[in-house]
């Protein structure tokens, strides 16, 4: 049986393709469709932890996922190879996030693993094989534009798209990349995993959440790896009343409700992480966490804002799971750039990486800074 | 596909799969057991214990059956340190020994041990009076192995014996690579333990030996029943140790005819490999070397990216180190040999085997030359 054809290589003579294969079902079905197509496929699959560090990790980049996308690459008859980025992912992604955590502010490792590691590592290494391209099971499409260029689009399965954790990439990388189930929604590869026998096709969705053992913070299991003390401090509220201590500031996100060690009359949140004094500043208005504005800086820009024109409509999106919200985006000569929201947004976190749209178009990414 | 990694692990021989045959799906004798079913599979053991202990020069008795090397380097290290009576022991090994030695050296020094690492020189081979001089009054054991797994370097076991037993030191190798290469003979290396594994001689995965010389006492690391003299309980991998003991027979009787064979097959490709690519080394080459293993460095060629492009295109090698990343470690073996991290990284081991065929050889040098030169393109 064949299926719909993908943004890429449709009418392409066989090529060969290093497909990144976690051992779920999305980067499963992407290998199984350049392979029906008649491309020339090779798994591989990025190993950044070692075995003792994964324990308990249901996730995409344990160790559990190299034997599954082993078996799979079994099942589809193709090669596999294993990457060691262990120590690469230490330096560039845990050590990083540490410091971010310890700075107060909510890191977004999954995009600079992408960015760095994952296509980094993926693409240098599929030109030592002799590969043409590099693909994933990203919920994300890759279009050309003009004179070589490609931009970046949102996939097709709205619910599933993945374009926020990718707006890193450069257009460079996009020109050797494929993502052959950006067209498809979950539900249709998972038939076709089905139609297939394939082994993963029942697989949990692993999103781009590899780091989250269950029962355990993210943050705090950074702390231990890298023996940090962090100390503790007090929580305030809006009118600056001391209401209760803190365990480390690396505990706490901007718009965080559960999990605050508080008994406080009414609900609370987080408002603002003050590192320089240690202290933690809660709110229990919630409308106290809109804000109109952000400032993003160390942009990448996909599609560059018009010249000559310092200030553009678009829709900005501040998490992985938030609605964009239409704004108006201003140039600075400093190369970040600020953005007014139409409407107030909640709780924008600096750390966050801000991703900037035009409908499914991916214009660029930057990261949201407090000034 | 054609395989030249025999080092990693080799092809069972047919005869030796038909030994094992009965004892994977005939009778279910176990044999400490006092009847005829138990009795049959007690012979079919002590004829395989003979025929190991024949292979290396030993007695049978000698002979402790582990699940395989690393097993038999473990028996043999903490073994030996648990009979010592003290915790704290000075052991003396090179820098160069497989992680079944290396690692329970670590252990060993994280208890509180004394470990003396030994170097080797520029090919591949640590000096016998350099080591002899890490010896201390008290020096527990010395571990030294028989045959590199990387470069194949032969390591001159024996001029350490010597001075081993004036000491009363006792002396271990792995001679896990070495078998079935170059001949084995336990009294004349002079050594008190040696490990070997079954699968590096076209016999089974998940089985070894370590000799013991008789007088030489250990203590176990598993405790049960009576098994292998109570230094290595528990019931019997009969079919694997049965096919040990093949395996061994046919390595004794072939041993010279196999390795001429081996050695005529790594010259032809170690010739033609170097008359064709510039920039390539010999590693080892001024050692004395097991004769079917070519340990190459290609200037400017990333070791790991030719053995993937290799088993592409179909043949089958290793990099010496067992990693993939561009940061990663390079073999600790060629580090030692004073190499930089970059000559380390460019080098690919090719270890042929007793089924390679002589149209392996011819075909193997077209397929790494033309790799090596289109990954050198690729990188211009």
């Amino acid at each position: 049986m064949s299926h719909a054809p993908f943004s890429g290589l449709e009418s392409s003579e066989p090529r060969r393709v290093v497909v990144a294969m976690s051992g779920g079902v999305d980067s499963s079905i992407a290998a199984a469709l350049l392979k029906q197509a008649g491309h020339d496929v090779i798994g591989a699959t990025l190993k950044l932890q070692e075995c003792h560090d994964a324990q308990g990790s249901r996730s995409c980049c344990g160790v559990d996922g190299i034997a599954r996308a082993r078996e799979v690459a079994g099942q589809l008859d193709i090669r596999h190879y294993v990457i060691d980025c262990v120590r690469e992912f230490e330096r560039e992604i845990l050590r990083p996030a540490w410091d971010e955590y310890s700075n107060g502010r909510t890191p977004s490792p999954c995009l600079i693993c992408n960015e760095r590691i994952k296509f980094g590592q993926l693409l240098t290494w599929s030109k030592r094989i002799g590969a043409s391209f590099v693909a994933t099971g990203h919920y994300a499409r890759i279009e050309p534009i003009a004179d070589g260029q490609h931009m970046l689009l949102r996939g097709l399965d709205t619910g599933k798209d993945q374009s926020y954790f990718l707006a890193g990439l450069t257009s460079r990388q996009l020109s050797a990349l494929l993502f052959p189930i950006g067209h498809l929604t979950k539900a249709e590869v998972r038939n076709i995993g089905r139609s297939m026998g394939l082994s993963t096709a029942e697989t949990h969705d692993s999103q781009d959440a590899c780091l989250v053992a269950p029962g355990q913070s993210f943050a705090e299991m950074l702390r231990e790896r890298f023996g940090a003390v962090m100390p503790e401090g007090v929580v305030i509220n809006d009118t600056g009343d001391v209401i209760g201590q803190h365990k480390g500031i690396h505990h706490f996100t901007v718009g965080q409700r559960r999990g605050l060690g508080i008994s406080y009359s009414s609900r609370l949140w987080v408002r603002a992480i003050r590192a320089a004094d240690n202290t933690v500043v809660v709110t229990s208005r919630e409308d106290a966490l809109l804000s109109q504005r952000l400032a993003a800086r160390g942009m990448n820009w996909l599609i560059p804002p018009p010249a000559g024109d310092d200030t553009f409509e678009c829709q900005v999106q501040i998490r992985y799971q938030h609605r964009p919200a239409k704004a108006t985006a201003t140039l600075r000569n400093d190369g970040a750039v600020a953005v007014s929201f139409h409407k107030p947004v909640r709780a924008i976190t600096p750390g966050q990486a801000a991703v900037f749209y035009d409908g499914d178009k991916v214009l660029g990414r930057g990261w949201i800074y407090a000034e | 596909m054609i395989y030249l990694d025999n080092n990693a692990t080799t092809a069972l021989e047919p005869e030796v799969l038909d030994e094992m045959m009965p004892w994977l799906g005939g009778t279910p004798g176990n044999p400490s057991s006092i009847h005829s079913f138990g009795q049959e599979t007690r012979r079919a053991i002590d004829r395989a214990r003979t025929r190991v202990a024949r292979f290396i020069g030993a007695q049978p008795e000698e002979l402790v059956f582990t699940s395989g090397g690393t097993e038999a380097d473990n028996l043999a290290l903490f073994g030996a340190v648990a009979a010592s009576g003290t915790t704290t022991p000075h052991v003396v090994t090179t820098i160069i020994e497989h992680q079944a030695v290396i690692n329970p050296c670590r252990h060993i020094e994280k208890a509180g041990g004394v470990v003396a690492w030994a170097p080797i020189d520029a090919n591949g081979l640590i000096r016998p009076e350099d080591t002899i001089a890490l010896f201390k009054d008290d020096t527990l054991l010395v571990s030294v192995m028989l045959a590199n797994n990387d470069i194949g370097t032969i390591q001159p076991v024996r001029e350490l014996s010597n001075a081993t037993r004036e000491r009363g030191i006792l002396l271990h190798t792995d001679a896990v690579q070495a078998a079935g290469k170059i001949e084995i003979d336990v009294k004349k290396l002079g050594v008190d333990l040696l490990s070997l594994s079954a699968h590096k001689l076209y016999g089974p995965k998940g089985v070894g030996i370590l000799y013991v010389r008789k007088g030489i006492r250990l203590k176990p690391l598993v405790f049960g029943g009576h098994q292998e003299r109570g230094l290595r309980p528990g019931t019997e991998n009969v079919a694997g140790i049965v096919g040990f003991g093949k395996a061994c027979e046919i390595a004794g009787a072939r041993l010279a005819a196999d390795a001429a064979r081996m050695e005529t097959m790594r010259s032809a490709f170690e010739t033609a490999i170097c008359e064709r690519i510039a920039g390539t080394t010999i590693n080892g080459l001024n050692a004395p070397r097991l004769p079917n293993t070519s340990n190459l460095s290609f200037e400017g060629i990333d070791g790991e990216a030719l053995v993937i492009n290799l088993d592409l295109m179909g043949l089958a090698a290793s990099t010496g180190a067992a990693c993939s990343s561009a940061e990663n470690e390079p073999s600790h073996v060629l580090a030692a040999m004073g190499r930089s991290p970059a000559e380390a990284r460019s080098s690919v081991r090719f270890s042929f085997g007793r089924h390679n065929a002589e149209e392996d050889v011819a075909r193997a040098i077209e397929l790494v030359a033309q790799t090596v030169q289109q990954l050198r393109e690729c990188r211009q």
